[in-house]
């Protein structure tokens, strides 16, 4: 691999800019689009309330990533922490001043716009870790103190989120951070540990009562169909009647039945996807399904092209974030996951993810244009 | 610049779990996308039809009953317009507060609200079905709710039919009521379940309207409705149901004006008894009427009868119980199902079968009052007794002597059989069902009868004496007495009939045999009743004459045997007797005399005297018959099917005062 350092004082905006992976972009534009269309068709067929808002909002969504892209990556490795920390401030302050939505408390106002601290605290969370093994040496990965900062880490905003109460997000957050640890190589000894720790934990969960009834009982219908059919089971069942009824080429743009008659609740966010399904089929799924995992792709290759390790695992860590919000989303929505509330990224209405999203793969195409640097000679560092 | 060392073995530790997450990812990816392949292509057809079963359902459209016209097309059974407002649960999530809302248009007694939360305990299975809170509502009432009907959830209003009948119980006893499908009905319903159980669907419970209910029912229709998930009809589209067949019409030979006169006669006080002594305050009473030529039943009235409008909507069990249980037997169809002795009216028969044994008419027996047989002393009614009587004279003053000597001479079985070819000891396909047969004695029937007393079992020569009078075992009813009175009238076997077409299904009228095989014998009989009627006989009272000449034949049963008044030495009087132990009164009669062409027969329960109770009122029914000539096609028009029905006795709709709960 060739090493060629530009000097970033020779790299101004414009010449950064021009570095942008193009295609990344385009795959998110062509997710928002797809999110956009969709929110119109669940609008019967109206820009308002949630099509244009999602469009402005992306468009805001657009400038930032690319604010975040041309900043040098240096910048984000030294923010890792502080960031970090900041995220912990705002669930911190959750439960003080946070709005109490739906039987939980997960937004705060600030400033006017609602914010859904728990989605930031993702990115920032792999943020932290990518910059905590960016310093480690290789060899202090898997040792007992190398695990603990780690861990604490990802434990702190897990437990805040899951305090909300909000599983599905907390379970998410843990699985990220969790992804990262991985990546960066922690040894199998350490893996097999944490699988059967987690395994007793989740018994204790349920035993101690920490897991709420509810939380419990979308597993239990999760893994039953036929329990409950019209109250834990009902938005499975019905998303699994639009999906499967739209057939190979779905029913057409806005003819969607049972979303139009209001079989379906939910339909503009968690559900979404249903929508999608029922009025575009199954090339329609199929092909959304395709603009994801290219993204992904697109993402794995950018981490794999970067020279520090910060870069590597920061890019990929995004990634799976979202290859993870889709598979969670798409198998809640086609039972074959518990109903745990999560959004389909870039799709589903709601400002905070999409803004997340945005932000984080502003990181992996900050990423790709500082590829070349590995960011250890610059002076000051370490 | 090189690469640090530092950096290389984690870089390929990454570079190869970077491998596997992708590969990884790959492979959930693909899991997910097999999935939408089942539900999207293997699942398809299973989950369109669930997605069009949330948002299409079947609603079952309750049919139209088919009229029940009298014979020249005069409504007697019809429907009219019904408001109502239903309850359907599944609509609502809180039944109570439903029903709450709804009290602000539509105010509910306690006992209402809580007989309609009752339903819907008892229902819960069934929270699809409409439930009826109320029906004939006014107007405005109705016209308020539906206003209003986006904010009351779960209550739905409704246009229905109600079955009407413009003559209210002067007609109950032919065409008997309908009624909601009850728990038995349910249990025999079969496929027709989901439309027994919809509110407005009414079966036939007695009378025309429960035999004939399959024909008068109808078809039901269906139709699809898109509803959204709320329950709210979005859409009504037919393209997938088919429209409710209205029932056939049912057209009777019924006069519906005649029927409504020989009513108020028999319901009117005629005074038989002085004044204190009347009975229950209500005459029970039957009256038939029939063209002798056709067997038209043109009359068929039972007093008293009960009001099938009340019926069509809710009866409640308070007036149910009443009707079950009153004495007079209001829910009973008398003419078909009320078995009398038949009493001196039998006589006439006696008479044939006297003359087929060989007894010449003009043979005359005297009456001292009383005959004497065996070791029994029986009396005749006038006390003083007749004289010397023939046959004829016999039948004119009703002499019971006359007919004990008769009896010494017919053998019993002869009697009954004379009986039978007359009509007696038989039903009529009238197509109401509840027809008694009546009881013609005869040695066979007594040995059934006491098959388990065998020393009772044969027939004791002193019984053919009161069979000879109309009493004793023999029993006929009001109809059959009226085919007897067609049949001396006629000499031919006429058949009674009630219904002139179903659909347009018009049977035809067989042609009568002879009644008897010699038709000679009846000419003596038919004297008899002319001089009873119209020479100062026991009806003397009962004549048309000049107008009419009509010819009959009083009857009066006993019930009871003679009880002696203590205080006097002879039997009591009929008003010294409780009502229920009184004699019937019968009278039978036909008209014109030289032209027959109407016979009735009048029966009433407890009347006392023929010719006092019976024979006025048949009298009274028979001149209004005999004015309007009802079987004259030059003076009417009939009805036949595929004609409008006349509808000039069909009073207004919607004049329910909030129902009937």
């Amino acid at each position: 691999m060739t090493t060629i350092l530009l000097p970033e004082k020779q790299l101004g905006i414009r010449g950064r800019l021009l570095r942008i992976n193009v295609l990344l972009l385009v795959l998110l534009w062509a997710i928002g689009g797809v999110g956009v269309m969709t929110l119109y068709s669940v609008a019967e067929g109206s820009w308002t309330p949630y099509a244009s808002q999602h469009l402005v909002r992306f468009a805001f969504a657009t400038v930032i990533l690319l604010a975040v892209a041309v900043t040098p990556l240096r910048f984000w490795l030294e923010a890792a922490y502080p960031l970090y920390f900041a995220g912990l401030v705002l669930l911190l302050l959750v439960p003080v001043i946070g709005d109490v939505n739906n039987g939980a408390k997960r937004w705060i106002s600030l400033g006017g716009f609602q914010l859904q601290p728990s989605e930031l605290m993702k990115i920032a969370l792999v943020m932290a870790l990518a910059r905590y093994y960016h310093g480690l040496e290789y060899k202090k990965v898997s040792t007992f103190l190398g695990v603990i900062p780690p861990l604490v880490l990802i434990a702190v905003p897990v437990g805040l989120v899951f305090l909300q109460p909000d599983l599905g997000t907390a379970i998410l957050t843990g699985v990220a951070g969790i992804m990262v640890v991985l990546l960066a190589g922690i040894s199998w000894r350490w893996i097999v540990m944490g699988v059967v720790a987690g395994f007793f934990g989740i018994i204790g969960a349920i035993q101690t009562g920490l897991l709420k009834a509810y939380q419990i009982e979308r597993v239990t219908a999760f893994l039953d169909p036929t329990y409950d059919p019209l109250g834990a089971n009902f938005h499975p069942n019905q998303s699994k009647i639009a999906i499967g009824s739209g057939g190979v080429d779905g029913k057409g743009f806005m003819e969607g039945t049972q979303s139009q008659l209001g079989f379906l609740p939910e339909k503009h966010t968690d559900f979404i996807f249903t929508i999608f399904g029922e009025e575009f089929g199954l090339i329609g799924t199929l092909g959304l399904l395709m603009l994801y995992f290219t993204t992904f792709f697109v993402g794995t290759r950018i981490s794999l092209a970067a020279k520090s390790h910060f870069g590597r695992l920061l890019a990929l860590g995004i990634s799976l974030t979202l290859v993870m919000y889709v598979l969670v989303n798409t198998g809640m929505v086609m039972g074959l996951a518990p109903v745990v509330g999560v959004p389909l990224p870039l799709v589903s209405y709601g400002g905070t993810v999409m803004l997340a999203m945005m932000g984080g793969f502003g990181l992996v195409m900050s990423v790709w244009i500082h590829r070349h640097q590995d960011t250890l000679r610059t002076p000051g560092w370490r | 610049m090189k690469v640090e060392p530092f950096d290389t073995q984690r870089h390929v530790t990454f570079t190869r779990r970077a491998a596997f997450t992708v590969g990884g990812t790959f492979l959930l990816f693909g899991g997910v996308a097999s999935r939408l392949y089942d539900l999207q292509v293997r699942q398809f057809e299973e989950y369109q039809s669930k997605a069009d079963d949330n948002r299409f359902k079947q609603r079952i459209v309750v049919p139209l009953r088919g009229e029940i016209l009298d014979r020249y097309g005069e409504l007697i059974a019809s429907n009219r317009q019904n408001f109502r407002v239903l309850l359907v649960p599944e609509q609502t999530d809180d039944v109570a507060a439903s029903i709450a809302k709804l009290e602000a248009y539509l105010p509910l007694t306690d006992a209402q609200r809580n007989l309609l939360l009752r339903e819907v305990a008892e229902k819960k299975n069934q929270a699809f079905v409409p439930i009826e809170i109320m029906d004939n509502l006014e107007w405005d009432t109705f016209a308020a709710i539906n206003f209003h009907g986006p904010s009351l959830p779960g209550i739905v209003s409704e246009v229905g039919e109600t079955r009407y009948y413009p003559d209210g119980e002067v007609v109950a006893p032919v065409v008997g009521h309908v009624g909601s499908a009850d728990a038995s009905d349910l249990r025999s319903a079969g496929g027709d379940r989901l439309l027994y159980l919809q509110p407005g669907f009414k079966l036939g419970k007695l009378g025309l309207e429960e035999s004939f209910d399959e024909k008068l029912r109808g078809e039901a229709g269906s139709k699809t409705v898109e509803i959204n998930a709320a329950g709210r009809v979005i859409e009504e589209n037919d393209n997938r149901g088919h429209g409710a067949a209205q029932g056939e019409t049912l057209a009777l030979t019924i006069d519906a004006d005649l029927q409504r006169h020989a009513h108020e006669v028999l319901a009117a006080d005629y005074k038989e008894y002085p004044e204190g002594t009347e009975g229950p305050g209500a005459v029970a009473a039957s009256a038939v009427v029939m063209d002798v030529v056709t067997g038209d039943v043109i009359v068929m009235a039972s007093t008293p009868a009960f009001d099938p409008n009340v019926f069509a909507r809710r009866v409640d069990r308070q007036t149910l119980r009443e009707l079950k249980n009153s004495p007079l037997d209001p829910l009973l169809c008398k003419p078909l199902a009320g078995a009398y002795p038949p009493g001196s009216t039998f006589k006439l028969l006696t008479a044939i079968a006297a003359q087929e044994a060989g007894i010449d008419p003009r043979t005359r027996f005297t009456c001292t009052g009383s005959f004497r047989f065996g070791s029994r002393s029986h009396a005749c009614w006038k006390r003083e007794g007749h004289g010397r009587v023939n046959m004829a004279q016999s039948i004119k003053n009703s002499c019971d002597v006359y007919y004990y000597n008769l009896a010494q001479r017919v053998d019993i079985d002869h009697i009954a059989d004379v009986a039978r070819r007359f009509g007696l000891g038989q039903t009529y396909d009238l197509g109401i069902g509840g027809e008694s047969e009546g009881i013609v004695p005869d040695r066979d029937w007594k040995r059934m009868y006491y098959r388990t007393q065998p020393e009772n079992q044969t027939w004791f020569p002193g019984e053919t004496l009161s069979v000879a009078i109309g009493q004793g075992a023999v029993t006929s009813t009001p109809l059959q007495l009226a085919v007897m009175t067609a049949r001396l009238a006629t000499g031919l076997a006429v058949e009674p009939r009630l219904v002139r077409s179903i659909g347009a299904d018009v049977p035809s009228i067989p042609a009568f045999a002879l009644a008897t095989p010699q038709p000679e014998y009846l000419d003596i009989v038919r004297e008899g009743m002319d001089a009873v009627v119209n020479q100062w006989g026991t009806a003397a009272r009962s004549s048309l004459m000049p107008d009419y000449r009509m010819a009959g034949k009083t009857g009066t049963s006993q019930v009871r045997s003679l009880v002696i008044n203590p205080e006097t030495g002879k039997p009591f009087k009929n008003h010294e007797l409780p009502w229920h132990k009184r004699d019937h009164a019968l009278f039978v009669a036909y008209a014109p005399y030289e032209n027959p062409r109407y016979a009735c027969s009048v029966v009433v329960e407890h009347g006392g005297s023929g010719s006092k109770s019976a024979a006025p009122r048949a009298r009274d029914i028979m001149r209004a018959v005999l004015e309007k000539d009802p079987v004259n096609p030059d003076r009417h028009e009939f009805w036949r099917p595929g004609q409008e029905p006349l509808r000039t006795r069909v009073a207004q709709a919607g004049s329910g005062r909030g129902g009937s709960r």
